[in-house]
């Protein structure tokens, strides 16, 4: 008996397995599809993609510190590296870190934009939005290193060509236009709604965020192309750029998926602190934004910052240190009396009107029609900067315009002079009031470092420090980076595109090669 | 109980007792008459009765013992001693199981016994290989006591798949899959492997077959080399028990080399918050330091070592075996709880065993086996800078007390740490108040059984199942730095990984004439894989420190599952001329769900050995020679999914995203394909008493799955692509010898020596270089380049001129190289294990010395030493005045240095901290090292209850007996010894030759008593 139901279950053992076999391949599709993933999208599925690009263009959470907090933030002097680990504040050029600026835009903007742009009707609110999100992220790409691939960018290839930096402003200024004509006939409608992470689908602030972006884009290009230049601002402004804080651009955060305030998320790490550039001005200025953008050092309980490009020997002093130098404002963390809580959820400063304020004042002294004189609008600028940082008070606003003060000298570890001598109040000559433009726009753009070491370049104000050591032979000590290289990522993986662009560069594949916009 | 006995021309009857060589009866034997269908078995006393015909011969045979031939004759009781069994050849278990004379083998394969794994132990037994087996090469990961393992043999040949050879016990492969495991030197924690689960008190025997060659019967996975598992069976006769029980103790074997004169600060000065010990020295002077309280300021020379503790591991198993000769038993249990070296690290398993076989008749046998397995980790180690337990602790200031650091919260329930750091904490903290703990439970069952179609044929029909789940859990208590969440962080994961392997075999022999003979395997298999996942994070806890996930913020979840099939067809034919020559042919196809249609692909293989001593005419010094050789090509599928465009779905923004992955698709990916050559001698001289065993082979890897980057401007990272071919090629020796053989003294010599060269002999027709896991990071990267090889490690390093000079910058410091500098590979260029046996009498002595020649490794670890001051080699030039020999550029000329530096100046430029200059902490990684020794004794046992009793005292990793030095000596500063073990790495995984915050290695003393009932 018991022999009997062995073979039995071997029997059904070998039939088994003759089932299996034969039933051979035909369920091997379906069990190759992933269930975790999607493999065919639908127009549900649209809003989506729009959520992820504005996210990956604006760099969340560790991303923001590779792509911007270890470079621009520091080349444009909003902060000074406090940990001695890491080198770029000398000028030493990590690229591993730097492929995290431009991988986000073209494996995560990119795809997303184009399959926007493709599958949604071009004279849409939906694909205005995509073209005009299409240019937010390439001016941020382009301006640091000039040619960029472009024309060709998320076309499957083994090598994508770059294009020179004139053609691309050139057609963003295009993309821009087209965007808001589309826009102006489609105000009534909600595109992306609320996966629209700026406006929520707000048509009408959408339009004044693209004349705002040309107009940057406008100065931009003022000292190398000034009658393109001039015709892009008047377009754009006589079409409506922000006025007030109620237009300005913020993009929501989430505390899950790592989609934090990239700020906020990096400053719990004493990474970096306020720089000496920013102690000089703010303080010397008694600019009630200090303690918005800054909080006393929890060692101290003063406002302190540190110069950039310290030694780490220099760093060890404690003077340097992070319990002696301040922090960024409560907005993005608070300390807890033994660490620090990033406020992760806090939006993100996207772009604001008191960027077109100034930008419009620069405009007026170039003798463009900025529907308004540049006094007027560098006051303006200031006062929309206060009211966006929650300071209402009329007084100490009217007050901050006509003060005489100037920047001081930081009281570090090296003794530094005050770092500029330029007051608020509006100066006598075009010279001192493109400087006093160019500090209080450097002010307001905070903690925008890429926008504000853009215009630094461009304009060379406000007038930084030198940077105390720098790593870099390129860039000896007194002067200051213009460009950053073609990514090592990009030698390797699209080698002769990256050869060709150094044509395009007009300058060796250097630090020291300004842009085509940079004309210092 | 007799079967088949009513011969027709019975006779006369017989009738007899079978005893043991010690007396005992024998169950089960059977007694057959030869030439006929005639016979029975013994019952429980041992007794038999049959009925015989004329000038009948009765064999009496039994499992595991010599049979005997008696005629009959006028005998009518005929009683049989039977004598345990010597192998007269021997016998290798190969693929499938199915068990072959060595001599007819066509690859090299090479056999431990179960005792040999016994007796030295590790809470992953696959640790107790290494120095055993030539060619084979086993790491571990940082992770603590039952951490994954990295075992391989022949050197690296997969850039992006796993390299570890595939484990099969009993005939069937075992997941060992190693989820998870660091990839890069930021860290993490590491995931288990499916080795650790194997019980090695149930293992009779190992067989290693080092090639491909040998697995091809076991398809793609076995391209890696096979480790052939034979667990114990039981067996007829009277029931025996074994019963194990081990202690070991664990301490560190090495720590860094610290100095011990000067206390915390920075540029001479004490300062209570500075993360270093550039201080002042220590002279008993009076500070008030980090606790608020004012100490004198003495050197603290153990407050590193004191944060370890003896770390143990206790063992006991019992296994019990029995039967008849128609069916036996096995079943063992075993449990096992080891603590790490480093407080609350902590494992326990108990493992169940299970094995039934039966003879239901001479044609019917089937085997049964199941395992249980359930194992806890606590508080698994994470490796590392990320603010690992052992990153942490080596972070400390020399002159801080041990006993100080051991508050490491305050009232508050905030850390207390003595300085600022974004990632660093107080050790303490670190594992009071972080856990990761992970309970598996991991069933394996088999079922085969073999029907004799005839004398010359059968087949074998065999279903496994393996499954296991990891539940693990996370937790961080809110202020943990990186990791906490407002209120503390806490992950939950589930993972369940389900493999099912189908067999269908039919296995015969064919004596064609007294000459030929021929023997085959044929089959079909099934192989169907799945594997489930699930984590969920509570993104801050909203009541502070209460782990569960109803406290959550928010919960984020991550998923993952796969799922894929294999089918193949295979056969397998040797043809033996004369017991001397052996040709061997194998050929494969394997239909696999994770490739396009038609998902096949084909594999085929061809092996010759010739038994020279038998064929000709040898000088008589040699007793055994024989020469093989194999040709072997392996196929591969790919992971699954890679064939459509993918979109994803992740949480954030408002309603989440949706987002194209950034790995392009391949619709037409092809198989990988892994061809091997290999020749090998094997002879044994002087009447057995010298061996050598000899391999030469070439292996290459070619239309390897890479994923590579792309051009992100395409829309893409990186793109799935068949390129590729990368080449061992390398020489495997085991020379044994037997100095001595006396009965009452006996000396036995193994040396197994391996070297392999690798070659990547092509990438990609556009992209020549490619980064092993993560690229370059903060200590150094493997850089997988044409031209180079596998294991190549590339670091920031100390500029030089062209004629060698060391480049200072004006003020007197070491300028960075412009691009990553070669440093060396991490694979060794050889190894060696001499393992020497003594047995004198009753006592055994084994002593396994195992050296590892070349191959480097970085430290993170080093480089943070030299940072904070805290190294041993800081203590040079404190005061300044190192003006280091080398030049300054000066526009496009060089003049020599001379400008002082100190020595704070220099290391913390060298190192800075997290993000080093790599090159200057690479160490050679040569290393010779007592791995084992051990004494046993077996006592005299004159006691009718135990029959053996056998006491071993065991050592392992006992005292390195050299160590490499640094690759780049600092002018003015001795050569520095390596002082980490390269033993250990970050990961298992591919990402190999970084040393960040990796856990010591442990020296073990032990003690194991071993009893047969």
């Amino acid at each position: 008996m018991f022999i009997k139901n062995n073979r039995v279950a071997v029997f059904s053992i070998l039939t088994a397995i003759v089932v299996s076999v034969s039933s051979c391949t035909q369920d091997f599709e379906e069990l190759n599809t992933d269930k975790t993933k999607l493999t065919v999208l639908t127009s549900t599925e649209l809003p989506y993609l729009f959520s992820k690009a504005q996210s990956a263009s604006s760099y969340a959470f560790w991303r923001y510190q590779v792509a911007q907090n270890l470079f621009s933030d520091l080349y444009s002097q909003y902060f000074a590296t406090s940990a001695t680990y890491f080198p770029s504040d000398r000028y030493t050029i990590r690229f591993d870190w730097l492929q995290w600026h431009w991988i986000p835009i073209y494996t995560e903007a990119v795809p997303q934009l184009k399959t926007l742009l493709k599958e949604t009707d071009a004279n849409s609110a939906e694909n205005a939005l995509a073209k005009i999100m299409w240019v937010y992220s390439f001016h941020r790409l382009t301006d640091y290193y000039g040619p960029v691939p472009y024309f060709k960018a998320g076309d499957p290839a083994s090598s994508v060509p770059y294009d020179g930096q004139k053609e691309i402003y050139y057609d963003m200024f295009t993309k821009l236009d087209e965007a808001v004509k589309v826009l102006n006939a489609n105000k009534a409608k909600t595109p992306y709604g609320s996966f629209d992470l700026i406006y929520k689908g707000d048509v009408n602030k959408w339009i004044k965020f693209a004349n705002t972006l040309r107009l940057r884009l406008a100065l931009r290009i003022s000292k190398v192309e000034p009658a393109k230049a001039k015709t892009e601002a008047e377009a754009a402004v006589s079409s409506g750029v922000m006025l007030t804080t109620a237009d300005d651009a913020y993009m929501v955060k989430s505390e899950n998926g790592g989609d934090f305030n990239g700020l906020a998320g990096i400053s719990v790490w004493n990474e970096f602190r306020m720089s000496a550039s920013m102690e000089s001005v703010l303080k010397g200025y008694e600019d009630p934004r200090m303690p918005v953008y800054f909080q006393p050092a929890v060692g101290t309980g003063q406002f302190d910052g540190l110069r950039n490009g310290l030694l780490p020997a220099q760093l060890n002093n404690s003077i340097n240190g992070n319990d002696a130098n301040s922090n960024v404002g409560t907005r993005w963390t608070k300390w807890s009396g033994s660490s620090w809580g990033g406020q992760n959820t806090t939006p993100q400063n996207i772009l604001h009107a008191a960027e077109a304020y100034f930008l419009r004042a620069e405009g007026a002294l170039n003798g463009w029609n900025m529907q308004g004189s540049a006094q007027d609008m560098y006051e303006k600028g200031i006062e929309t900067s206060m009211r966006q940082w929650g300071i209402n008070d009329a007084a100490a606003i009217a007050a901050y315009q006509k003060s005489a003060a100037t920047p001081i000298p930081p009281m570090d570890g090296i003794n530094s002079p005050a770092m500029a001598a330029i007051s608020v109040k509006w100066g006598a000559s075009t010279a001192i009031q493109r400087e006093q433009i160019g500090t209080q726009k450097w002010l307001a753009l905070y903690p925008d470092g890429i926008e504000a070491w853009a215009e630094f370049r461009r304009t060379r104000f406000p007038k930084l420090y030198p940077v105390v050591n720098s790593d870099n032979a390129d860039l000896p000590s007194g002067t200051f980076i213009r460009r950053i290289p073609f990514l090592v990522l990009e030698k390797n993986t699209n080698a002769a595109a990256v050869k060709a662009a150094e044509a395009l560069l007009g300058g060796p594949d250097k630090p020291n090669t300004p842009l085509w916009w940079d004309k210092n | 109980m007799s079967y088949c006995s009513s011969g027709a021309f019975a006779q006369t009857s017989v009738r007899g007792t079978v005893t043991s060589s010690d007396g005992e009866p024998v169950i089960g034997a059977n007694v057959i008459e030869l030439g006929s269908t005639n016979g029975t078995v013994t019952d429980f006393d041992g007794n038999y009765i049959l009925k015989v015909g004329a000038n009948a011969v009765l064999e009496f045979t039994y499992t595991g013992y010599v049979s005997q031939k008696i005629t009959v004759g006028a005998q009518t009781i005929i009683n049989v001693t039977l004598t345990e069994g010597v192998a007269l050849s021997e016998i290798v278990v190969t693929a499938l199981g199915i068990s072959r004379e060595k001599k007819s083998l066509t690859y090299a394969a090479q056999t431990i016994q179960g005792g040999q794994l016994t007796q030295v132990r590790d809470a992953n037994f696959a640790n107790t290989l290494n120095g055993k087996v030539a060619g084979l090469v086993v790491t571990n990961a940082a992770s603590g006591v039952g951490g994954a393992t990295r075992v391989n043999l022949r050197g690296n040949r997969s850039i992006q798949s796993s390299n570890n050879a595939l484990f099969v016990i009993d005939g069937v492969p075992v997941d060992n899959s190693t989820p998870g495991q660091v990839g890069n030197d930021f860290g993490g924690y590491n995931g288990s492997d499916g080795v650790a689960n194997i019980n090695p008190d149930d293992i009779e025997s190992i067989s290693v077959l080092k090639g491909a060659a040998a697995s091809v019967l076991y398809g793609s996975r076995a391209a890696n080399g096979v480790i052939l598992i034979t667990t114990k069976k039981g067996s007829a006769g009277s029931i025996s028990v074994d019963a194990n029980s081990g202690a070991q103790f664990d301490a560190p074997l090495t720590l860094p080399y610290l100095q011990n004169e000067y206390g915390q600060g920075n540029g001479g000065v004490f300062g209570a918050r500075a993360s270093g010990s550039w201080g002042p020295k220590m002279n008993n002077q009076a500070v008030t330091d980090w606790t608020g309280k004012s100490q004198n300021m003495v050197p603290q020379p153990n407050n590193i070592s004191d944060f370890f503790q003896i770390g143990s591991s206790f063992n006991n198993s019992v296994g019990i075996k029995g039967g008849t000769d128609k069916v036996q038993s096995y079943f063992s249990f075993t449990n096992n709880q080891a603590a790490g070296i480093i407080p609350g690290n902590k494992l326990g398993r108990n493992t169940v065993n299970l094995r039934i076989s039966t003879n239901l008749s001479k044609k019917f046998s089937t085997d049964a086996k199941v395992t249980y397995v359930n194992q806890i980790l606590n508080n698994k180690l994470r490796s590392g800078e990320e603010s690992s337990e052992v990153m942490n602790l080596y972070k400390t200031p020399r002159s801080i007390r041990n006993a100080d650091m051991q508050n490491f919260e305050s009232e508050a329930g905030a850390p207390s740490y003595w300085t600022s750091s974004s990632i660093y904490m107080n050790p303490y903290w670190t594992i009071n108040r972080t856990s990761a703990d992970e309970e598996r439970t991991r069933t394996t069952g088999l079922v085969s059984a073999t029907y004799h179609i005839n004398e010359e044929m059968k087949v074998l029909a065999r279903v496994s199942l393996d499954q296991y789940t990891d539940r693990g859990e996370n937790t961080f208590y809110n202020n943990t730095l990186l990791f906490a969440q407002a209120g503390g962080s806490f992950q939950k994961y589930f993972r369940q990984v389900q493999e099912r392997n189908a067999e269908f075999l039919l296995i015969g022999s064919k004596k064609i004439n007294s000459n030929l003979k021929l023997s085959y395997t044929f089959g079909l298999a099934d192989l169907a894989r799945k594997s489930d996942f699930t984590q969920t994070n509570a993104n801050g806890l909203l009541v502070p420190n209460k782990f569960d996930l109803g406290f959550a913020r928010t919960l984020s979840v991550g998923t993952g599952f796969v799922e894929r099939d294999l089918q193949s067809v295979f056969g397998s034919v040797q043809v033996s001329l004369k017991d001397y020559l052996y040709l061997d042919v194998t050929a494969r196809n394997d239909w696999s769900s994770t490739l396009p249609a038609p998902h096949s692909y084909f594999y085929p293989s061809l092996g010759l050995t010739a038994v020279l001593s038998d064929m000709v005419e040898l000088p008589s010094f040699v007793s055994f020679a024989k020469l093989r050789g194999s040709y072997t090509r392996v196929g591969n599928d790919a992971a699954p999914y890679l064939l459509t465009q993918t979109y994803s779905f992740s949480q954030g923004g408002i309603g989440g995203f949706i987002n194209r992955d950034g790995t392009q698709a391949i619709g037409d990916l092809k198989p990988e394909l892994t061809t091997s050559v290999e020749f090998g001698f094997d002879g044994r001289f002087f009447d057995n008493r010298v061996g050598l065993d000899v391999t030469f082979y070439t292996t290459n890897s070619v239309n390897q799955l890479l994923s590579l980057p792309l051009a992100p401007a395409s829309g893409f990272s990186n793109q799935y692509i068949n390129a590729g071919d990368i080449q061992n090629a390398g020489v495997e020796l085991t020379l044994t010898g037997s100095p001595v053989k006396k009965e009452d003294f006996s000396w036995d010599i193994t040396l197994n020596y391996a070297r392999n060269v690798n070659t990547i002999v092509s990438l990609h027709p556009d992209i020549k270089q490619t980064f092993l896991s993560s690229g370059y990071g903060r200590t150094a990267g493997v850089l997988v380049k044409e031209g180079g090889a596998y294991g190549d490690l590339y670091a920031d390093g100390w500029a030089q001129t062209p004629d060698g000079k060391f480049i200072m910058d004006a003020s007197g410091k070491p300028v960075l190289t412009a691009t990553q500098e070669f440093l060396g590979n991490f694979n060794p260029k050889f190894t060696l294990g001499l393992n020497n046996a003594f047995s004198f009498g009753k006592m055994s002595v084994n002593v396994l010395v195992d050296a590892r020649i070349g191959g480097v490794m970085t430290s993170g670890s080093d480089a943070n030493l030299a940072f904070d001051g805290n190294a041993a080699y800081t203590t040079a030039y404190r005061e300044g005045g190192w003006v280091l020999p080398g030049v300054v550029k000066n526009g496009e000329s060089y003049t020599p240095n001379t400008t002082p530096v100190n020595a704070e100046t220099f290391w913390t430029t060298v190192s800075n901290g997290r993000y080093s200059w790599g090159q200057l902490f690479t160490y050679d990684a040569t290393n010779v090292r007592i791995r084992e020794a051990a004494v046993g004794y077996n006592f005299n046992v004159n006691n009718s209850f135990i029959k053996k009793a056998t006491l071993s005292v065991v050592a392992r990793n006992l005292i390195f007996l050299a160590k490499g030095n640094a690759i780049t000596d600092i002018p003015g500063v001795p050569s520095r010894k390596m002082w980490f073990d390269p033993d250990v790495n970050l990961g298992a995984g591919n990402y190999q030759g970084i040393e960040y915050g990796t856990l010591p290695s442990a020296r073990s003393i032990g003690l194991n008593l071993n009893l047969s009932f």
